[in-house]
């Protein structure tokens, strides 16, 4: 019996049921594709590293290589389990042209350290798709994905070598993951050679880079050994990169996607319910009567209760089968970046079975929060259903007169706003529908913003400035560092510069361990970034600290540090923390001197007059500098290292700001078909007394409107407030590295565009919805 | 004495059931109506027709001569708002407001008087119908009666040229039917046209003429002119009203 009530109320109610299916059908999609997506991500990371194995610490060294000392050392050394060296032959951008599909073109715009290398025997290998080693032959090969993503070349192109009077022509064989090497943050990427094809070039093009790898049986160990290894004078001109780092860099992207999906997901399951409970509420009113006769002729409240239940058990299976089907369908557009990125054989056992389980949990949550409301029957008495007229509501009594005191008020907004001002509750569906639209996209949209600004170089660890100049170490650098010199002081297109000094000293931790601390002085040493706590060191006895370093170190803001150098200790006070992802993470600033040290390495950013000489005076100085020196325009460096996750983040973003306007508009049509159904006498009423539909439409519009307004200004205010705390929950959670991200605002977004599209769209649906009162009879509503 | 309506070869269906066949009748100023008929003898389907709450299928009805019959929404919503008054079986107050409230709204609306002088319009017409010391309840707390009058008041805020009423004693017990007949009559000897529906011959007798409905055509017509009150009168009204309604078949 109850089946065919289920199947008469669908009939009945088309449009709401169906708005109803759509929530939940979405909700539980959402949910189901961010496990789906957060299962996948962590199973293809340790799918690749499982199999590629990078190294939980890598030393890059150009230069001579003393290969026995390093072999005494690292044997000598407790915890480590294996270690390796291999080769990298380091080439340029311009040295590599393409010649395919898309025509003929070089990688000279490529700021990426590019990288030719041999397949390894057993660790840190390179891989194919299918987490499968790569074996190349002669004459081809292996190009890694990010690489392929850059410039879109396509298997069976060829790439042309060309440099140092060597020509050599291969065929694209594979897309290779890099495990290590995959991100576009990374500074580097590897080419993969057969190793005749690499033994025959090496020698003759490009110069010679060492990858120091180090296994250690505790990944922790790293940061202990890099101390060692640096005080033991070993090969070390070049970054050093720990594990945590590689892993951070790599999957940035795709868990920032993880959390995004999951707090849409959230927030539309909070969504379902405030739909079912308006339904359900609505329902329960407009059938009291019935309901009090039910309970007069002594059915049971489980019963009376079941009919009901059953309509939106039904509804929740139906809408998370949907939803399930609908989530595999797009699992595959959602885990696109982390099947390129990382490999993997589809979707796994393991994220089919979680992700029923997400599907089953939220149905089962539905249900529930069903019951919760149902039990409303059992309170409400024969006497409230049929005698009183109570209802379910709790009559408190006491409208609010006043109306008759108004002045001047147009009567159709004196109406509306009236209505919003003492009946809010009966409008808190809409309220809470368009506050979370409002946070459901513009959350996301910050975090895109963020990923996007400039400034977000500069919660990463590095200044922004227009032009950043490096000189590498080795033995070049104080000719380096002086041609740099001369060639600022003379360029009247500058505007101004600052240069850095990083040098190395050791500071006392914990258990009167020494460790090495790299320190980046200049006068205008930590200046431009921005702190997690504290503030950039200003005296010349203050220090700011990365995050990374200061974690390890167990300081903070405020702490004394003890620095030892040229044989002395020198007392730091430690100014501020800060975040890093450059230079490996452990970083220091300070504007101390450090005379008498030797420089590791030397930079300077550079601010230009004019802006838009940047890209031209980076090339310009670039080949009067020649090698050894790396001059990168700020943008460009900042577009090749966030774009990517700025990209995937993107097409994210915008799918969610199309749900997030497809809900307040669906809501508001729901919304308003069930109030239009309840207020049809009072419709008719103003109809009778004088008020046309144009009139009756403008006080809707108006209701519709003044809640809207109170909606997206609460939801702007907790996006301001909540939305970095979310994200930083989240990044915490993920224990990703990343301490804190503050969420750089768009204003024209968040509080022009959003609002305005938000409303229009709004206004929009309420203006059609509000046509159908045309065809209400006022007769046929007040005989009823 | 100037028609206020005029109403020519009305007719009304719903779907494929003609419910009024070819209505002829005038209305003068000041005059009080009443219509009477079996159930589904078209009454109130005509009451509706001929105040432009509904479209008439084909005719006219002519509102002191301008057919009001083929008006767009807002143009007829104009002449309901400022020239017409009407009151129901039920008084249909909206909830949200207190009796004030209920009663100034449409005065507001139409503009034509300062809101000062609305307020003031709306205190006499409660004092007059015996409701101001209930004028800032709840309409939820008070009798029956008493909102009934409220929606005559409402109804007569603009001062309309006709009050239009559907079975408007229908849900009252006699002595507040009494009371609320005595409201109307009072406002119709003030000048007010009033068109009645009702079943009630001790109601239909106040009016001034009567119109018989029977299968959507006016059957028969009585008039009984003015209603003077006195109990005397009163009760030969209601006689001769009865007999004539027997001979309909009422």
């Amino acid at each position: 019996m109850n089946w065919s009530i289920v199947r008469n109320d669908f009939l009945r109610n088309k449009v709401i049921n169906l708005a109803l299916l759509l929530f939940m059908m979405f909700s539980a999609s959402l949910t189901i594709l961010s496990v789906l997506m957060a299962v996948q991500t962590f199973t293809s990371i340790s799918g690749l590293y499982k199999m590629a194995q990078p190294p939980h610490f890598v030393q890059m060294h150009k230069g001579e290589i003393n290969q026995k000392k390093i072999d005494e050392f690292m044997s000598n050394y407790e915890d480590i389990t294996c270690w390796q060296t291999d080769t990298m032959l380091d080439v340029y951008g311009e040295n590599l042209t393409v010649v395919g599909k898309k025509g003929r073109y070089n990688l000279s715009d490529c700021r990426l350290d590019i990288g030719l290398v041999k397949q390894n025997k057993t660790k840190d290998l390179l891989l194919n798709s299918k987490h499968e080693k790569v074996t190349i032959n002669e004459g081809e090969i292996g190009i890694p994905v990010l690489l392929k993503e850059m410039y879109g070349m396509k298997i069976g192109d060829h790439v042309i070598l060309n440099g140092d009077g060597v020509t050599k022509e291969f065929v694209i064989k594979e897309y290779i993951l890099d495990s290590m090497m995959n991100s576009p943050m990374v500074s580097s990427t590897r080419l993969l050679l057969s190793d005749k094809d690499f033994d025959k070039l090496q020698g003759k093009i490009g110069e010679n880079e060492y990858l120091i790898k180090v296994y250690f049986s505790n990944t922790k160990e790293a940061t202990e050994f890099q101390t060692a290894y640096e005080n033991a004078g070993l090969p070390q001109n070049g970054q050093a990169v720990t594990y945590p780092i590689i892993f951070l860099l790599s999957a940035l992207t795709d868990i920032t996607t993880v959390f995004v999906l999951l707090q849409v997901s959230v927030l539309l399951i909070i969504v379902s319910f405030i739909c079912v409970r308006f339904t359900i509420m609505a329902a329960l009113e407009e059938e009291i009567l019935e309901i009090g006769i039910m309970k007069a002729i002594g059915l049971p409240f489980a019963d009376i209760r079941d009919i009901y239940l059953y309509k939106y058990r039904a509804l929740a299976m139906a809408g998370v089968t949907a939803g399930y089907i609908l989530a595999l369908l797009l699992s595959g557009v959602v885990t696109k970046h982390t099947s390129a990125a990382f490999g993997g054989m589809g979707i796994s056992t393991l994220a089919v079975l979680l992700s029923l389980v997400a599907g089953c949990l939220v149905f089962l949550l539905i249900n529930y929060y069903c019951k919760a409301i149902l039990k409303k029957i059992k309170k409400v008495t024969v006497v409230d259903a049929l005698v009183t007229g109570k209802g379910f509501g709790k009559d408190k009594g006491g409208i609010k007169d006043g109306l008759y005191k108004s002045k001047r008020f147009s009567v159709n907004w004196l109406v509306g706003i009236r209505e919003v001002f003492y009946k809010f509750k009966s409008w808190i569906m809409i309220f809470a529908v368009v506050l979370i639209a409002v946070m459901m996209i513009m959350v996301p949209v910050n975090l895109l913003n963020t990923f996007k600004a400039p400034e977000f170089i500069t919660y990463m660890g590095s200044s922004l400035e227009d032009i950043l100049i490096e000189i590498e170490n080795g033995e070049n650098l104080e000719t380096g560092y002086a041609n740099v010199k001369q060639l600022l002081q003379k360029d009247a297109a500058i505007e101004n510069y600052y240069e850095y000094r990083s040098i190395r000293v050791k500071t006392i931790y914990a258990e009167n361990k020494l460790m090495n601390l790299n320190i980046d002085c200049g006068i205008n040493a930590g200046n431009e970034l921005q702190y997690l706590t504290g503030k950039a060191p200003e005296g010349k006895n203050e220090l700011a600290l990365s995050y990374l370093y200061a974690n390890e170190i167990g300081k903070r803001a405020g702490n004394k540090i003890e620095l030892l150098f040229n044989n002395t200790k020198k007392e730091f006070v430690i100014s501020g923390i800060y975040q890093d992802v450059t230079s490996g993470g452990y970083t220091a600033k300070s504007k101390y001197d450090f005379s008498g040290l030797v420089a590791d390495k030397y930079s300077f950013s550079v601010n230009l007059k004019d802006n838009s000489e940047v890209g031209k005076k980076a090339e310009e100085w670039s080949k009067s500098l020649g090698a050894g020196v790396s001059v990168d325009p700020m943008k460009e460096f900042i577009n090749q290292t966030l774009g990517g996750v700025a990209k995937q983040l993107g097409t994210i973003v915008f799918a969610i700001v199309i749900i997030g306007v497809a809900l307040a508009m669906l809501i508001t049509i729901l919304f308003l078909k069930l109030r239009l159904a309840k207020d049809l006498s009072e419709i008719a009423v103003l109809k009778a007394v004088g008020f046309s539909e144009h009139d009756i439409n403008k006080q809707y519009m108006i209701k519709i409107g003044y809640v809207s307004i109170i909606g997206i200004l609460a939801g702007i205010i907790l996006t301001d407030f909540l939305g970095v705390k979310i994200v930083n929950a989240a990044l915490s959670i993920t224990e990703l590295g990343v301490k804190k991200i503050h969420l750089i605002v768009s204003p024209v977004m968040e509080y022009i565009i959003c609002p305005l599209l938000l409303m229009v769209l709004i206004l929009l649906v309420t203006r059609i919805v509000m046509r159908t009162i045309k065809k209400y009879n006022i007769i046929s509503i007040i005989k009823e | 004495m100037k028609k206020i309506l005029d109403v020519k070869n009305l007719c009304k269906s719903f779907e494929d059931t003609q419910v009024l066949n070819n209505i002829y009748f005038k209305v003068d100023e000041g005059e009080f109506i009443a219509i009477m008929g079996r159930s589904g003898s078209g009454k109130s389907t005509l009451l509706y027709s001929i105040s432009g709450m509904d479209r008439p299928t084909s005719g006219n009805v002519l509102y002191f001569g301008k057919d009001i019959s083929k008006l767009d929404d807002k143009k007829m919503s104009e002449i309901r708002l400022k020239h017409m008054g009407f009151i129901f079986q039920h008084s249909y107050l909206l909830k949200n407001l207190s009796i004030r409230d209920n009663i100034v709204l449409p005065g507001f609306k139409a503009g034509t008087l300062s809101r000062e002088q609305v307020n003031q319009n709306a205190n006499a017409l409660m004092i007059k119908t015996g409701i101001d010391s209930v004028a800032d309840h709840d309409i939820k707390k008070v009798s029956v009666g008493q909102l009934q009058r409220a929606a005559i008041c409402r109804a007569l805020i603009n001062k309309p040229d006709v009050l239009f009423g559907d079975e408007p004693t229908g849900a009252l017990n006699s002595s507040t039917t009494r009371e609320v007949m005595d409201v109307i009559n009072t406002v119709n000897a003030e000048g007010t046209t009033v068109i009645i529906v009702t079943h009630d011959a001790k109601v239909a007798a106040r009016a001034s003429r009567v119109i018989y409905l029977m299968d959507g055509n006016i059957h028969d017509e009585l008039t009984l002119g003015k209603y003077e009150g006195a109990e005397k009168t009163k009760s030969s009204r209601e006689k001769r009203l009865s007999e004539w309604l027997e001979k309909q078949g009422f």
